[in-house]
This record gives structure tokens, C-alpha cells and sequence, in this order.
């Protein structure tokens, strides 16, 4: 009946490890949820506890590539707040569209895919793709194969349609997907991100793309204490152009970081910035 | 001597939450920590209609957002609602606990280890086990359990679950609960 609970001072070790072992930082993550999630990595991989975690991780460079996987926080949906999609679709993209020859957008987030996808249907949709350069982070090259390949949970199937359909998609959603044979997973069509860049990105953004007119930040601020998150928005503001524009998750407001006065609110229920010029 | 009061609920939880927050002094001394299953892609409304007859204000936290008494506070559509130490929220969007995103077992886990034996946790009707082990932890924890008598909940299942694995310091109908919290002075 009872987890297993990890205390503070073994995940600060577990912490220390991945940091002594393989130079990844997670010290400024949010607590709370990381712990969780390294409590859910040492459940599904029948480890005893936190000891056993740091045992395997020392031992065994494959594992850590699992564990940066399992460790990273999913977006879990497609179209995640259509009316975000919506505000994109009929504002946003047109607006950087007219403004600017050079269209790059850098899909910050470390995601299992959705939204990268959700972002090439929707430039597809506005006969747009093949005319942005889109950029993805992602912490480690497992997460990059198994966004190529296009498999989502079926699970989701209800939730993404929904969604799709209430972003105001001009096609089916299921025009975009099959159904793997034996009902396991959803193949959404891959050849959607064949000109996506997939850059392997640190914890701390060391190597941000430049001159963005857009950047996709959503729900990552919240796995992020209060320096990191000062941090990560100073990488992003950086990487941005003059004017450029960012979208944060729904709940996560610049308000309580460091960068609230180098942008201006566009549309605040979206929470979508835009880079203040000069 | 309490720092927070969580309380959680779902299906026929509405209507007590309501009675709960218009019989709240205005200046009553706690947090008011609300998870709530509620629509997912529903972001707007829910606090809307909560405000309109609470004494105190109804708020959806932002991330990182400090904690403050005096204060209802409710989990946002599709999120899970951390209680972060420092005394701020931290919010995720890690998959569904209990088929619920806001979980309230999540909410009330993480109230327990921050606030431990000065927490008051309550569970309202409901029509899922979701709430039954962040009660428990809350117990564990040393804090204050409660929960609304099953006989007057619209749906049992949430409450019935929690008394099946706690042993809890009160079982209380909607009067009794909102007594016990105009009782607490700091």
C-alpha cells in the first residue's frame, strides 16, 4: 500500500551523482516533482531505493540514458490548451510571418514530442512548413528517437482529437495518424518533423539556438526552482529577436521570475510574451 | 499552531465547498487548499462560480506562487497542485493520478510533508478512491484528518476509501466541519 518515499537528502545524493557522474545538473529542478519522478524511476525499475539508483547509474551509461527519459516531464497532449493553438494560428504566426523573412522557431521545452508535432500540423495546415526553420531541444538522444518514430500513447487518442478539433484544425486529426496493428499505439505520421532539428540541450541551455522569432516554452518553468527558471528565461530571452515571442504554460507567469520587464504580456490568458525591443 | 487546511473533493462535493467558504470568517487564519476534480479543458468558471459566495478570496495559483492565510485556493484545470517547500505552489503536468489531473492524493501527499502536524486535511463526497492515500499520509504525518459523513455525501466512494485505510480523527456532516473551522484561532 505504501510508496516509497524518497527524503531530501537522498535525492540531493542521487542529484550529486548524476552531476559527479555525467555532468547533468538537476540541483535547481523543483523538488517536489523531481523527487517524485526519481521515486517513480526506482518503482518501475525494481530498485530497493535511492542506493540502488545511484549503484545503477554508476555502473551503467545505457541506464542513465534511460533514466534522462524517464526523468524528463511529459507534455502528455496534443494541442495542450487548443485555445493557445488557436491564438498561434490566427495571430501569432501570421504576425511573424509579415514581419519578418527569417522564421525560426525553437520548441524549448524538453518534450516527448506533442508539441512539436502539434506545432508541424498546424504550420502544415497554414501551408507554412517547409517555409520555418524549426529547432527542438531534447535531453537525450532516446527521447529524440522515439519522437522520430512517431508513436504516441493510445490512451491519449480521445484527448488529442478533442483537442485537435477544438484548435480549430481545418482537417481531421485522424487524417495525421494510424493505429499501430495491435491497438498498442498511435503512429502519428513522422515525415511531419523530417526538417526538424533536434539539438541535445543540457539542463542549463548552454548552446540556445539564435535570432528566434518564436519559442515554445510551455509547463517546463514548473519542474524548475526559482534560479534555474531565472536562468533558462535568460537563455531565452538571449535567443530571441527583437520582438520575438514566447509562450509559457498556462498556469507559469513571468511575474515570479527575474525576466518580467524584458517582455510585454500579448495575450495573458495564453500567457504569450514578446520580447521587448532596444 | 495549524499552518493549512487541504481539502478535497469530486462528484457532489460542489455545493459543500460552497457552505464551507460563505461560512469562513474573512479573516480566517489559514490557507484553504482546494483539489477538485473538475474538466480538464474547462480552464475558466470554476473559480468564478466558487467566489461568488466566499468570504475569502478564491484564487488559482500560478506557479511558484507563495502561500498566503486568508486565502482559498484552488487546483488549476489539467495541472497537479504541489505544495512546494518555502511555502509556494509548484505545479506539474505529470500524467494523471487516479485518472485525475488535478489528484488530490498528490495535492495532500505533498501538503503532509511540508506541513506535517499542522495540517488539517478534509474529504469531501466524491466518486473515486482519489484523496484515500493523501489522506492517510496526512495521518502518518501527524496532522488532522477528517472526513464528511458518508450518510451525507451525494456519492460515497471518496470518503468510504478513506475511512477504509485511516483511521481518522473525525467523521463530520457539512455543519459540524464548518464549527470545527470557525473554532481555530492562532
Amino acid at each position: 500500500m505504501n510508496r516509497y518515499e524518497i527524503g531530501i537528502v537522498e535525492t540531493r545524493n542521487v542529484i550529486k551523482t548524476l552531476l559527479d557522474t555525467y555532468g547533468y545538473d538537476f540541483r535547481d529542478f523543483a523538488l517536489t516533482s523531481f523527487k517524485r519522478r526519481l521515486e517513480d524511476v526506482i518503482m518501475k525499475n525494481g530498485l530497493r531505493d535511492s542506493e540502488g539508483l545511484i549503484n545503477r547509474l554508476q555502473s551503467n551509461k545505457d541506464f542513465f540514458e534511460h533514466f534522462l527519459k524517464d526523468i524528463t516531464p511529459e507534455t502528455t497532449e496534443m494541442f495542450r490548451d487548443p485555445s493557445l493553438w488557436r491564438s498561434l494560428r490566427e495571430d501569432i504566426i501570421p504576425a511573424i510571418v509579415k514581419s519578418s523573412s527569417k522564421l525560426k522557431i525553437w520548441v524549448a521545452a524538453f518534450d516527448s514530442g506533442e508539441e512539436i508535432y502539434s506545432l508541424c500540423i498546424l504550420l502544415k495546415e497554414m501551408d507554412l512548413l517547409d517555409k520555418f526553420q524549426i529547432t527542438a531541444s531534447t535531453i537525450s538522444d532516446e527521447v529524440t528517437k522515439k519522437i522520430k518514430s512517431g508513436r504516441l500513447d493510445i490512451k491519449q487518442l480521445e484527448v488529442n482529437e478533442a483537442n485537435y478539433d477544438r484548435s480549430n484544425g481545418t482537417k481531421r486529426y485522424a487524417d495525421y495518424h494510424t493505429i499501430a496493428s495491435n491497438n498498442s499505439a498511435i503512429i502519428i505520421d513522422s515525415s511531419l518533423v523530417s526538417d526538424v532539428t533536434f539539438v541535445k540541450q543540457d539542463t542549463l541551455f548552454s548552446n540556445a539556438p539564435s535570432g528566434m522569432r518564436l519559442v515554445l516554452f510551455r509547463n517546463q518553468l514548473i519542474y524548475f526552482n526559482q534560479i534555474l527558471q531565472d536562468k533558462a528565461l535568460n537563455a531565452i530571452h538571449n535567443s530571441l529577436a527583437p520582438g520575438g515571442y514566447l509562450a509559457l504554460g498556462a498556469k507559469e507567469t513571468l511575474e515570479n521570475t527575474n525576466s518580467n520587464n524584458k517582455f510585454t504580456v500579448v495575450n495573458d490568458a495564453e500567457k504569450i510574451y514578446r520580447k521587448k525591443v532596444g | 499552531m495549524y499552518k493549512a487546511v487541504i481539502i478535497g473533493g469530486s462528484a457532489g462535493s460542489f455545493q459543500v465547498i460552497t457552505r464551507i467558504l460563505s461560512s469562513l470568517p474573512a479573516n480566517f487564519p489559514l490557507p484553504v487548499l482546494l483539489s477538485l476534480h473538475r474538466l480538464k479543458h474547462v480552464r475558466s468558471g470554476f473559480v468564478e462560480a466558487l467566489s461568488i459566495k466566499s468570504a475569502i478570496p478564491v484564487i488559482e495559483p500560478y506557479d511558484k506562487d507563495q502561500i498566503k492565510p486568508g486565502k482559498a485556493y484552488l487546483a488549476p484545470a489539467n495541472y497537479h497542485m504541489f505544495i512546494e517547500l518555502g511555502n509556494k505552489f509548484a505545479l506539474s503536468t505529470e500524467p494523471p493520478v487516479n485518472h485525475s489531473r488535478p489528484s488530490i492524493d498528490l495535492s495532500f501527499v505533498t501538503a503532509a510533508q511540508v506541513y506535517r502536524e499542522k495540517l488539517i486535511g478534509i474529504i469531501l463526497s466524491g466518486a473515486n478512491k482519489d484523496g484515500a492515500y493523501g489522506l492517510k499520509k496526512v495521518c502518518d504525518n501527524g496532522g488532522i484528518t477528517i472526513v464528511q459523513d458518508p450518510i451525507e455525501c451525494q456519492v460515497k466512494t471518496m470518503t468510504e476509501s478513506a475511512l477504509k485505510i485511516t483511521k481518522v480523527d473525525h467523521i463530520m456532516k457539512t455543519d459540524q466541519i464548518i464549527r470545527f473551522l470557525q473554532n481555530i484561532k492562532q
